[in-house]
Protein backbone atom coordinates (compact mmCIF):
# COMPACT_ATOMS: atom_id res chain seq x y z
CA UNK A 1 0.00 0.00 0.00
CA UNK A 2 2.63 2.11 1.20
CA UNK A 3 4.78 1.24 -2.03
CA UNK A 4 1.59 2.54 -4.43
CA UNK A 5 1.02 5.60 -2.52
CA UNK A 6 4.66 6.82 -2.79
CA UNK A 7 4.71 5.98 -6.16
CA UNK A 8 1.07 7.72 -6.85
CA UNK A 9 2.62 10.95 -5.17
CA UNK A 10 6.07 10.76 -7.33
CA UNK A 11 4.07 10.47 -10.54
CA UNK A 12 2.02 13.07 -9.29
CA UNK A 13 4.72 15.29 -8.28
CA UNK A 14 6.72 14.30 -11.71
CA UNK A 15 3.25 15.57 -13.35
CA UNK A 16 3.61 18.88 -11.73
CA UNK A 17 7.40 19.56 -12.79
CA UNK A 18 6.33 18.46 -15.81
CA UNK A 19 3.19 20.67 -16.67
CA UNK A 20 4.61 23.44 -14.73
CA UNK A 21 7.52 23.21 -17.75
CA UNK A 22 5.51 22.92 -20.37
CA UNK A 23 2.56 25.61 -19.47
CA UNK A 24 5.03 28.50 -20.27
CA UNK A 25 6.02 27.19 -23.79
CA UNK A 26 2.03 26.20 -24.40
CA UNK A 27 1.16 30.03 -23.16
CA UNK A 28 3.21 31.74 -25.47
CA UNK A 29 1.49 30.05 -28.32
CA UNK A 30 -2.18 30.67 -26.57
CA UNK A 31 -4.28 33.43 -27.47
CA UNK A 32 -4.79 35.94 -25.11
CA UNK A 33 -8.29 35.61 -24.23
CA UNK A 34 -7.57 31.58 -23.67
CA UNK A 35 -4.65 32.89 -21.03
CA UNK A 36 -7.36 34.86 -19.05
CA UNK A 37 -9.39 32.00 -19.26
CA UNK A 38 -6.88 29.16 -17.50
CA UNK A 39 -5.33 31.51 -15.07
CA UNK A 40 -8.57 32.59 -14.10
CA UNK A 41 -10.04 28.53 -13.86
CA UNK A 42 -6.91 28.31 -11.66
CA UNK A 43 -7.68 30.95 -9.79
CA UNK A 44 -10.89 30.10 -9.31
CA UNK A 45 -10.58 26.27 -8.08
CA UNK A 46 -7.16 28.04 -5.81
CA UNK A 47 -10.08 30.28 -4.20
CA UNK A 48 -11.72 27.16 -3.42
CA UNK A 49 -9.95 24.86 -2.37
CA UNK A 50 -8.28 27.49 -0.54
CA UNK A 51 -11.30 28.89 1.71
CA UNK A 52 -11.53 25.44 3.02
CA UNK A 53 -8.40 25.63 4.51
CA UNK A 54 -9.00 28.77 6.27
CA UNK A 55 -12.32 27.64 7.56
CA UNK A 56 -10.48 24.76 9.19
CA UNK A 57 -7.77 26.86 10.49
CA UNK A 58 -10.08 29.48 11.46
CA UNK A 59 -11.91 26.65 13.55
CA UNK A 60 -15.21 27.30 11.13
CA UNK A 61 -15.32 24.18 11.02
CA UNK A 62 -13.32 21.03 12.46
CA UNK A 63 -9.97 19.83 11.28
CA UNK A 64 -10.30 17.03 8.39
CA UNK A 65 -7.23 15.68 7.58
CA UNK A 66 -7.44 14.07 4.75
CA UNK A 67 -9.69 16.82 3.56
CA UNK A 68 -7.68 19.27 4.33
CA UNK A 69 -4.63 17.12 2.63
CA UNK A 70 -6.71 16.70 -0.47
CA UNK A 71 -7.14 20.70 -0.64
CA UNK A 72 -3.69 21.69 0.01
CA UNK A 73 -2.40 19.33 -2.82
CA UNK A 74 -5.07 21.14 -5.12
CA UNK A 75 -3.66 24.36 -4.00
CA UNK A 76 0.15 23.29 -4.42
CA UNK A 77 -0.55 22.23 -7.95
CA UNK A 78 -3.30 24.83 -9.19
CA UNK A 79 -0.81 27.57 -7.65
CA UNK A 80 1.89 26.77 -9.91
CA UNK A 81 -0.48 27.28 -12.90
CA UNK A 82 -1.02 31.44 -13.28
CA UNK A 83 2.31 32.88 -13.98
CA UNK A 84 2.39 30.73 -17.45
CA UNK A 85 -0.63 32.78 -18.25
CA UNK A 86 0.71 36.17 -17.86
CA UNK A 87 1.66 36.85 -21.84
CA UNK A 88 1.74 40.03 -22.70
CA UNK A 89 -1.18 41.53 -24.42
CA UNK A 90 -3.44 39.14 -21.54
CA UNK A 91 -4.96 42.71 -19.52
CA UNK A 92 -7.88 42.94 -21.58
CA UNK A 93 -11.21 42.72 -20.06
CA UNK A 94 -9.60 42.26 -16.66
CA UNK A 95 -8.42 43.35 -13.51
CA UNK A 96 -4.83 42.73 -13.98
CA UNK A 97 -3.04 45.92 -14.09
CA UNK A 98 -0.44 47.15 -17.25
CA UNK A 99 2.00 47.05 -14.12
CA UNK A 100 2.53 43.60 -14.25
CA UNK A 101 4.39 43.76 -17.74
CA UNK A 102 6.34 47.30 -16.68
CA UNK A 103 7.50 45.26 -13.83
CA UNK A 104 7.78 41.90 -14.80
CA UNK A 105 10.60 40.57 -12.25
CA UNK A 106 8.74 41.93 -9.37
CA UNK A 107 5.60 40.60 -10.44
CA UNK A 108 7.26 37.16 -10.91
CA UNK A 109 8.93 37.46 -7.67
CA UNK A 110 5.68 37.86 -6.04
CA UNK A 111 4.03 35.24 -8.06
CA UNK A 112 6.87 33.09 -7.01
CA UNK A 113 6.54 33.54 -3.42
CA UNK A 114 3.34 32.76 -3.56
CA UNK A 115 4.02 29.47 -5.01
CA UNK A 116 6.46 28.61 -2.55
CA UNK A 117 4.26 29.50 0.36
CA UNK A 118 1.84 27.10 -1.13
CA UNK A 119 4.32 24.15 -1.73
CA UNK A 120 4.71 24.38 2.41
CA UNK A 121 1.24 23.43 2.73
CA UNK A 122 0.64 19.64 2.18
CA UNK A 123 3.24 19.20 4.56
CA UNK A 124 2.10 20.91 6.90
CA UNK A 125 -1.23 19.25 6.42
CA UNK A 126 0.17 15.64 7.19
CA UNK A 127 1.61 16.89 10.48
CA UNK A 128 -1.50 17.85 12.15
CA UNK A 129 0.10 20.81 13.89
CA UNK A 130 -2.42 23.15 14.10
CA UNK A 131 -0.52 26.50 15.00
CA UNK A 132 1.74 26.02 12.26
CA UNK A 133 -1.08 24.45 10.09
CA UNK A 134 -2.92 27.89 11.15
CA UNK A 135 0.60 29.84 10.48
CA UNK A 136 1.02 28.47 6.85
CA UNK A 137 -2.49 29.80 5.39
CA UNK A 138 -1.90 32.75 7.36
CA UNK A 139 1.73 33.59 5.08
CA UNK A 140 0.16 32.00 2.16
CA UNK A 141 -3.19 34.47 2.31
CA UNK A 142 -0.47 37.18 2.76
CA UNK A 143 1.64 35.57 -0.48
CA UNK A 144 -1.82 35.90 -2.41
CA UNK A 145 -2.93 39.70 -0.87
CA UNK A 146 0.61 41.08 -1.88
CA UNK A 147 -0.11 40.53 -5.38
CA UNK A 148 -3.17 41.48 -5.59
CA UNK A 149 -2.86 45.05 -3.55
CA UNK A 150 -0.11 45.64 -6.56
CA UNK A 151 -1.20 44.13 -9.70
CA UNK A 152 -4.80 43.98 -9.45
CA UNK A 153 -7.31 46.63 -9.78
CA UNK A 154 -10.08 46.80 -7.31
CA UNK A 155 -13.41 45.39 -8.41
CA UNK A 156 -15.66 48.68 -9.44
CA UNK B 1 -19.53 89.30 37.57
CA UNK B 2 -18.70 85.66 36.75
CA UNK B 3 -21.91 83.26 36.62
CA UNK B 4 -22.00 80.43 39.04
CA UNK B 5 -20.85 77.38 37.23
CA UNK B 6 -23.75 74.34 37.09
CA UNK B 7 -22.91 70.73 36.61
CA UNK B 8 -25.41 69.02 34.02
CA UNK B 9 -25.14 65.24 33.14
CA UNK B 10 -24.96 65.53 29.02
CA UNK B 11 -24.32 61.90 28.33
CA UNK B 12 -25.94 58.92 29.68
CA UNK B 13 -23.71 56.00 30.22
CA UNK B 14 -25.09 53.84 27.45
CA UNK B 15 -24.38 56.74 24.35
CA UNK B 16 -21.28 57.12 25.80
CA UNK B 17 -20.34 53.21 26.24
CA UNK B 18 -21.64 53.04 22.55
CA UNK B 19 -19.30 56.13 21.53
CA UNK B 20 -16.35 54.34 23.25
CA UNK B 21 -16.91 50.63 21.82
CA UNK B 22 -16.90 52.23 18.44
CA UNK B 23 -14.54 54.13 18.58
CA UNK B 24 -11.89 51.33 19.62
CA UNK B 25 -13.69 49.16 17.41
CA UNK B 26 -13.65 51.65 14.14
CA UNK B 27 -9.79 51.59 14.86
CA UNK B 28 -9.44 47.63 14.94
CA UNK B 29 -11.52 47.09 12.11
CA UNK B 30 -9.47 49.34 9.94
CA UNK B 31 -6.40 48.06 10.93
CA UNK B 32 -7.53 44.29 10.58
CA UNK B 33 -9.46 44.99 7.15
CA UNK B 34 -5.83 46.99 5.47
CA UNK B 35 -3.57 43.87 6.95
CA UNK B 36 -6.04 41.34 5.79
CA UNK B 37 -5.36 37.92 5.58
CA UNK B 38 -6.51 35.49 8.75
CA UNK B 39 -7.01 38.81 10.33
CA UNK B 40 -9.90 39.04 8.39
CA UNK B 41 -11.86 36.68 10.82
CA UNK B 42 -11.52 39.52 13.75
CA UNK B 43 -11.92 42.07 11.50
CA UNK B 44 -15.67 40.56 10.75
CA UNK B 45 -16.21 40.16 14.25
CA UNK B 46 -15.20 43.70 14.97
CA UNK B 47 -17.97 44.41 12.40
CA UNK B 48 -20.53 42.26 13.45
CA UNK B 49 -20.02 44.03 17.34
CA UNK B 50 -20.34 47.58 15.16
CA UNK B 51 -23.68 46.65 13.66
CA UNK B 52 -24.93 45.82 17.15
CA UNK B 53 -23.78 48.88 18.41
CA UNK B 54 -24.96 50.99 15.43
CA UNK B 55 -28.49 49.31 15.88
CA UNK B 56 -28.99 49.94 19.22
CA UNK B 57 -27.94 53.54 18.35
CA UNK B 58 -30.31 53.94 15.81
CA UNK B 59 -32.91 52.57 18.27
CA UNK B 60 -31.71 54.83 21.17
CA UNK B 61 -31.98 57.65 18.87
CA UNK B 62 -36.05 56.95 19.03
CA UNK B 63 -36.67 55.96 22.47
CA UNK B 64 -33.22 56.88 24.46
CA UNK B 65 -32.22 60.11 26.57
CA UNK B 66 -32.72 63.40 25.05
CA UNK B 67 -29.33 64.29 24.11
CA UNK B 68 -29.41 61.06 22.51
CA UNK B 69 -32.66 61.70 20.72
CA UNK B 70 -32.65 62.28 16.79
CA UNK B 71 -35.49 64.97 17.24
CA UNK B 72 -34.08 66.88 19.50
CA UNK B 73 -30.41 67.50 17.92
CA UNK B 74 -31.18 67.58 13.98
CA UNK B 75 -31.99 70.73 13.43
CA UNK B 76 -33.34 72.48 10.43
CA UNK B 77 -31.56 74.75 8.17
CA UNK B 78 -32.03 77.47 9.95
CA UNK B 79 -30.33 76.68 13.17
CA UNK B 80 -27.40 75.18 11.12
CA UNK B 81 -26.50 78.12 9.45
CA UNK B 82 -26.90 79.96 12.80
CA UNK B 83 -24.26 77.68 14.37
CA UNK B 84 -22.30 77.75 10.88
CA UNK B 85 -22.33 81.51 11.36
CA UNK B 86 -21.18 81.35 14.55
CA UNK B 87 -18.14 79.19 13.75
CA UNK B 88 -16.85 81.26 10.97
CA UNK B 89 -17.61 84.46 13.31
CA UNK B 90 -15.52 82.25 15.85
CA UNK B 91 -18.17 82.97 18.54
CA UNK B 92 -18.60 80.22 20.74
CA UNK B 93 -21.51 78.94 22.16
CA UNK B 94 -21.83 76.16 24.52
CA UNK B 95 -24.25 73.87 23.83
CA UNK B 96 -25.89 70.60 25.75
CA UNK B 97 -25.33 67.51 23.82
CA UNK B 98 -25.09 67.49 20.07
CA UNK B 99 -24.62 71.27 18.46
CA UNK B 100 -26.82 72.32 15.13
CA UNK B 101 -24.03 71.15 12.93
CA UNK B 102 -22.08 68.22 14.82
CA UNK B 103 -25.82 66.43 14.95
CA UNK B 104 -26.03 65.95 11.73
CA UNK B 105 -22.46 64.36 11.86
CA UNK B 106 -23.90 62.09 14.22
CA UNK B 107 -26.06 60.96 11.81
CA UNK B 108 -24.28 61.06 8.95
CA UNK B 109 -20.99 58.83 10.38
CA UNK B 110 -24.12 56.35 11.76
CA UNK B 111 -25.35 55.80 8.39
CA UNK B 112 -22.04 55.50 7.49
CA UNK B 113 -20.94 52.85 9.77
CA UNK B 114 -24.30 50.81 9.27
CA UNK B 115 -23.53 50.62 5.37
CA UNK B 116 -19.86 49.74 6.35
CA UNK B 117 -20.91 46.98 8.79
CA UNK B 118 -23.67 45.96 6.02
CA UNK B 119 -21.86 46.20 2.78
CA UNK B 120 -19.34 43.90 4.18
CA UNK B 121 -21.72 41.10 5.37
CA UNK B 122 -21.99 40.59 1.42
CA UNK B 123 -18.11 41.27 0.64
CA UNK B 124 -15.54 38.99 -0.56
CA UNK B 125 -11.28 39.32 -0.17
CA UNK B 126 -11.37 36.91 -3.70
CA UNK B 127 -8.69 34.93 -1.05
CA UNK B 128 -10.48 32.78 1.37
CA UNK B 129 -12.62 34.77 2.87
CA UNK B 130 -16.51 36.15 2.79
CA UNK B 131 -18.63 37.77 4.70
CA UNK B 132 -21.47 35.61 5.92
CA UNK B 133 -24.39 36.53 3.85
CA UNK B 134 -21.92 36.43 0.66
CA UNK B 135 -23.96 32.58 -0.48
CA UNK B 136 -26.95 34.14 -0.27
CA UNK B 137 -26.67 36.30 -3.12
CA UNK B 138 -25.34 36.85 -6.30
CA UNK B 139 -21.69 37.34 -7.64
CA UNK B 140 -22.63 40.13 -8.93
CA UNK B 141 -23.89 41.89 -5.93
CA UNK B 142 -21.03 40.36 -4.00
CA UNK B 143 -18.57 42.37 -6.59
CA UNK B 144 -20.76 45.48 -5.67
CA UNK B 145 -20.59 45.56 -2.05
CA UNK B 146 -16.99 44.46 -2.09
CA UNK B 147 -16.19 47.59 -4.46
CA UNK B 148 -18.56 49.40 -2.32
CA UNK B 149 -17.31 48.07 1.37
CA UNK B 150 -13.82 49.79 -0.08
CA UNK B 151 -14.62 53.05 -1.00
CA UNK B 152 -16.63 53.54 1.85
CA UNK B 153 -14.62 52.35 3.95
CA UNK B 154 -12.44 55.19 2.69
CA UNK B 155 -15.01 57.82 3.16
CA UNK B 156 -15.45 56.60 6.91
CA UNK B 157 -11.70 57.43 7.68
CA UNK B 158 -12.29 60.71 6.52
CA UNK B 159 -15.87 61.20 8.36
CA UNK B 160 -13.57 60.50 11.74
CA UNK B 161 -10.51 62.61 10.60
CA UNK B 162 -13.62 65.10 10.73
CA UNK B 163 -15.25 64.26 13.73
CA UNK B 164 -11.78 64.25 15.73
CA UNK B 165 -10.58 67.59 13.68
CA UNK B 166 -13.54 69.17 15.29
CA UNK B 167 -13.15 68.31 18.56
CA UNK B 168 -9.38 69.25 18.91
CA UNK B 169 -10.53 72.43 17.02
CA UNK B 170 -13.19 73.15 19.88
CA UNK B 171 -10.40 72.87 22.67
CA UNK B 172 -8.17 75.01 21.06
CA UNK B 173 -10.05 77.71 19.67
CA UNK B 174 -12.08 77.82 23.21
CA UNK B 175 -10.66 75.82 25.71
CA UNK B 176 -14.10 73.49 25.15
CA UNK B 177 -13.20 69.97 26.26
CA UNK B 178 -15.85 68.18 24.36
CA UNK B 179 -13.78 64.22 25.26
CA UNK B 180 -14.20 64.67 29.05
CA UNK B 181 -18.32 64.97 28.88
CA UNK B 182 -18.44 61.88 26.85
CA UNK B 183 -16.24 59.88 29.10
CA UNK B 184 -17.61 61.17 32.37
CA UNK B 185 -21.28 62.33 31.27
CA UNK B 186 -20.90 65.62 32.65
CA UNK B 187 -20.34 68.99 31.61
CA UNK B 188 -19.96 72.67 33.87
CA UNK B 189 -21.78 74.86 32.05
CA UNK B 190 -21.70 78.87 32.70
CA UNK B 191 -25.35 80.36 34.39
CA UNK B 192 -28.09 78.66 32.49
CA UNK B 193 -28.74 75.16 31.45
CA UNK B 194 -31.61 72.74 31.92
CA UNK B 195 -31.16 69.08 32.88
CA UNK B 196 -31.83 67.18 30.11
CA UNK B 197 -34.39 64.01 30.79
CA UNK B 198 -31.98 60.92 30.71
CA UNK B 199 -33.91 57.52 30.22
CA UNK B 200 -32.64 54.43 32.36
CA UNK B 201 -29.95 52.64 31.59
CA UNK B 202 -31.90 49.17 31.98
CA UNK B 203 -34.02 50.42 28.62
CA UNK B 204 -30.83 50.42 26.86
CA UNK B 205 -29.72 47.22 27.74
CA UNK B 206 -32.62 45.59 26.49
CA UNK B 207 -32.43 46.80 23.20
CA UNK B 208 -28.38 46.15 23.11
CA UNK B 209 -29.48 42.60 23.78
CA UNK B 210 -32.14 42.43 21.31
CA UNK B 211 -29.90 44.33 18.72
CA UNK B 212 -27.05 41.30 19.37
CA UNK B 213 -29.71 39.13 19.14
CA UNK B 214 -30.63 40.29 15.58
CA UNK B 215 -27.23 39.84 14.22
CA UNK B 216 -26.94 36.80 16.00
CA UNK B 217 -29.38 35.17 13.86
CA UNK B 218 -28.11 37.47 10.70
CA UNK B 219 -24.78 36.22 10.65
CA UNK B 220 -24.71 32.91 12.33
CA UNK B 221 -28.20 31.25 11.90
CA UNK B 222 -29.45 32.36 8.65
CA UNK B 223 -26.19 32.11 6.27
CA UNK B 224 -27.01 28.26 7.96
CA UNK B 225 -30.49 28.07 6.79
Amino acid sequence: MKGIKSMKKSALAAFVVLAAAAIPTVAQQMKAENQVKYRRAAYQLMNLNFSNLEAMAENKKPFNKDEAARNAEFVTLLSTVPKGFFGEGTDKDTRAKPEIWKNRPDFDARMDKMTNEAAKLPAVVKTGDMAAFKKQVHDLGEACKACHDEYRAKQQ
Amino acid sequence: VKPATLTIRVWDLPTRIFHWFVAVLVVFSIVTGKIGGSWLEWHMRSGYAILTLVLFRLAWGIVGSETSRFASFLRGPAAFFRYAGDIVGRRHRAVIGHNPMGGWMVLFMLLLLLAQASSGLFADDEIATQGPLAVKVSNALVAKMTAFHYYNGWTLIGAVFLHVIAIAAYWMAWRDNRVAPMWTGRREMDGDGTQPELRATWIAALILASSAGFVYWLVVVYPRA
